[in-house]
This record gives structure tokens, sequence and C-alpha cells, in this order.
């Protein structure tokens, strides 16, 4: 008698092929330690405590004369903005033929724990874009803010606004209230002065559990069945590990300003509201009167759409831009799109204003 | 020898104070546990209604699987975002706070009887060094201006 709940021999076949990839995947991979993330050549200009600014070699022989600092995030490294040469966001940059700094906000130890806004804004990164104009002879640079690195940004431009010609913030974390993210929900819950009295800066294990309840399954189940599917596909198993152990690279951050962060971003929602302060100086979005770009991505689920559009209505800029694009958080800056769409349009707004 | 039976005194208090803690420690992360659990229950049961049939076929198990994990990943993200597991999760944490709190109490006890300086007494340290540094910043600064303006004069 025929068994109705036969097995297909080919779900064998597919079980003995995945079991045979995980064994043989030691043998393929590489360890952490051999894989390098920093890709395009770079010079170390500038270091103060454990901030870095990184001056990017030129690709092309003749460069636009206004050069472009970008200011990462705070979680994770700046890495992703150039993991890999086909998807590298300043690699392209280059190639357009623009001047490229890096503001590595290196990794936070425990006697830093009382840095604040005031020493990321009026300290390192005024400290970085006085060296860039020095470097460079020019009185204003063009600045780029990536997520909470935009925020940082954002409030560096209300009160430098005669440094910054361009002002390009791309995922910024700006609406804390109307942010509808986990990250969101669990901050809003948060005992922030009793979490950096009791443990100092915020470790990473704690962005780790962030990061772990975003899309779970997804993440913590389809991503590795794809990996050890795909174990024998050089290119994919590099990619895959850059990504990882980019993932895996989140420092600390200092426990005074990530408390004035959750509570002035997303507990109290100042920043939008135009009521916050940063060492008794008034963050006022109107001051930003440079031209404006804003990239949001649609399918962010770390910084949603609604908690960055704000900005581009809130500045006093006349110059300003808004793009949307169907992709993720990393997608924006890290993939084939931001190759093919992102990048060729930030390149053509900057380039009519350098 | 009084150094000593104070000292275990103190550690002695927050032993105690740490059971007490666990107790609601212990209600919040059963709470949390729950939450999941029960999340997880719903979840299965729509995907026993939208895939009732077991996977015959590569393709089929492909297709069960993708069922899944987007009613799994949209039911806990539902989750994770409601009120009531931000509202548990900030209780959960606040009295894991509570109990570093106490370990970090009985540490100093026993950091302070090796004459060795509390956590208390290193942040001293560090936030009279992040004050030296913005002062001295600030000195050179005001000197760097000063630079410039007589180089301009002459």
């Amino acid at each position: 008698m025929k068994s109705e709940t036969a097995i297909d021999p080919k779900i064998m076949e597919e079980i003995i092929r995945f079991n045979k990839n995980v064994f043989n995947a030691p043998k393929l991979v590489s360890a952490p330690d051999e894989i390098i993330l920093e890709v395009t050549p770079h010079d170390v200009v500038q270091e103060i405590d454990k901030t870095r600014l990184l001056h990017y070699r030129p690709l092309t022989d003749k460069q636009h004369k206004t050069p472009l600092l970008i200011s990462y995030a705070l979680i994770n490294r700046y890495h992703i903005l150039d993991l890999q040469p086909e998807k590298s966001w300043v690699r392209n940059l280059l190639q357009q033929g623009f001047d490229i700094y890096m503001l590595d906000w290196g990794a936070p130890t425990a006697m830093d724990k009382y840095l604040d806004f005031d020493d990321y804004i009026n300290g390192y990164l005024d400290s970085a874009v006085e060296h860039i104009k020095n470097e460079s002879s020019v009185e204003k640079i063009s600045l780029q803010g990536y997520c909470t690195g935009a925020t940082l940004a954002t409030a560096y431009t209300t009160l430098h606004p005669e440094s910054v010609k361009n002002y390009i913030a791309t995922a910024p974390v700006i609406d804390g209230w109307r942010d509808t993210t986990v990250i969101s929900n669990l901050s809003k819950n948060m005992d922030v002065d009793k979490m950096v009295k009791t443990i100092g800066n915020m470790p990473p294990e704690f962005m780790y559990y962030c990061f772990s309840v975003l899309k779970p399954f997804e993440q913590g189940i389809e991503k590795y069945v794809k990996f050890f599917k795909n174990i024998d596909n050089k290119q994919f198993v590099d990619n895959f590990l850059r990504v990882e152990k980019w993932l895996s690279d989140t420092p600390p951050i200092p426990g005074e300003l990530f408390k004035q962060w959750i509570k002035d971003i997303y507990q109290e929602n100042l920043l939008i509201q135009n009521k916050m302060y940063v060492n008794n100086n008034h963050i006022d979005l109107k001051k930003i009167d440079m031209p404006i770009f804003t990239q949001v991505a649609v399918g962010d689920h770390l910084v949603s759409p609604e908690c960055s559009m704000p900005l581009h209505y809130a500045v006093g800029s006349e110059d300003k831009t808004l793009r949307m694009y169907p992709t993720g958080h990393v997608g924006m800056i890290a993939s084939s799109l931001s190759q093919k769409k992102v990048l060729p349009e930030l390149g053509k707004w900057l380039l009519e204003r350098s | 020898m009084r150094a000593f039976a104070t000292n275990s005194k103190k550690v002695a208090t927050e032993l105690i104070e740490i059971n007490e803690n666990l107790l609601e420690f212990n209600k919040y992360v059963t709470e949390y546990y729950k939450q999941l659990a029960e999340t997880w229950n719903e979840a299965q049961k729509k995907v026993n209604l939208k895939a009732p049939e077991v996977p015959h076929d590569v393709e089929q198990i492909d297709a069960f699987k993708r069922i899944w994990i987007d009613i799994f990943d949209n039911d806990f993200t539902e989750l994770f975002d409601s009120k009531k597991f931000g509202e548990n999760y900030g209780k959960l944490v606040s009295k894991e706070l509570d109990l570093t709190k106490h370990w970090n109490n009985i540490t100093n006890v026993i950091l302070q009887s090796a004459n060795l300086p509390s956590k208390e007494e290193i942040d001293e340290v560090y936030k009279e060094l992040h004050s030296l540094k913005k002062r001295i910043t600030k000195i050179e600064i005001e000197l760097k201006k000063k630079r410039d303006v007589n180089k301009n004069e002459k």
C-alpha cells in the first residue's frame, strides 16, 4: 500500500545538501580577523581622543572644489559606507570627483562616559570641519549625516551655518514621537537616568538586543539558511561575512550622550519642536538656510520615514529636496540601488551646488 | 575586626535586598516570556489556517517557510511595537538595573576594604578629567583666536 505522506526524494536531497554545506562551512569561510573592512585607501588626517578624521585618496584627476564630510551614525562603525568596492558609497562619490572626508567616532571606553552632545557637535564635529576648511582652503564645506550621525550634523548645521555650504541628511533621526519602530517603543519606556547611573556607557549588548527584535525571524533564521545554501558562492559568502562583521562591531555609546539622546529625541522630542539646547545653545532648525537634500528609505525599519521627513519641512532653506527610495535603512547606502539611483542623484545635486 | 563586621553587615543587607528585587524581577521576566509565548501560539494558529496541508515537495516547503516567517515577523513586530510590551520591558530592565546596583554596592564594599577606590570615586575622576579637557579646549581656542588677531594686526 502506498503511503499518502511519502516524502519527496528531492526534500531528502535538499536536507543532505544543506547539512553537507553546514559541515563544510568552516573550511570555506574566512575567520573574522581575516576580513579587512576598510576598502578604499585613505589617510588619517586628525585624531582627537578616540575619534579619527579620514581623508580618502582621490580616484579622479580633477576634483570638485567643495569637500564633503560624512558624519556617520553612533551605532556600528562607518565601514558600511565602504564595505565592498562595488557597493561603496565613498568610492562612488570619489569616482564622481568629490573630495571625501569621514569622521570615525571610534570606540568610547568607561572614561568617556561624560561625553555629551556638546562634545560631539561643538567638539569633534566642529574640529573636523575646521580642519577640512584649513586643509582645503575653503570657507564652507558640504556635510552629510547618516542616521544618528545626521541628528548630530543637523544640530551642528543650526549652530554653525556659516561653515556648511550644502547639507545632506540621510535617514536622519529627527521626530522621535513619529518614529514607529521598535527602537522608539523601547526608548520611550526606558529609565535612562537609572541606566546611565548604574552601568555608565550604553553597552553593545543592549544595541544587539534592539537589533535582534527587528524582523527576528527573517534576520535570525532565513538569513543564515541563505548563507549555508550559498556556501559555495565565494562572492555571496564574502559579502555576507563583511556585513556580519560590520554588524557585530558596535562600540558603546557614551552614557551622557545616550541619556540626552533618549530624553531629547525620543522621550521629549525637543529637536523637531525647536526646543532643544546643546550647552545652552538653542538648536533652531530654521537656521538651516543652505541647500538641503533629505534622503529617506520607505522600508526603513530602524528610522521610520515619518521620523526623518519632518526635517525637510522644518528647515529655513528655500533650496530643499526630499527623495524617497524603495529600500531599507542599509539598502539606501550599501546596495545596487544606492549605486544606480541614490548616489547618481546625490552626485548631480551636489555637483550643481559645489 | 570592626570593619569586617560592618562590611559583612553591608554585604548581608545588599543580599537581602537582592532577594527582594529578584521576586519583582521574576514577575516581569515571567510576563516577558508569557507575551512571547502567547504571540508564538497566535502566530502558529495563523500559519496553520493559511497553510493547512503538510508540504510534500521542495517548492511547497519554501512557500510554507515564507508564510511562516512573514506571519511570525509581523506578529512579533506588532508585539514589540505595543505599549504593553514596551512598559513591561521598561520595568524588567529597571529591575535588572536594581540588581546591578546592589552588585555594584557589594563590589564597592570589597574595593574599599582593600583600600581601593570605589566605582563612584573613579567616576568622579572621569568627570573631573572630562571637565578639565573641556576647559583646556576652550583655552586653546581662545589662544588661537588671539594669535590670529595678532597675526592679522602685524
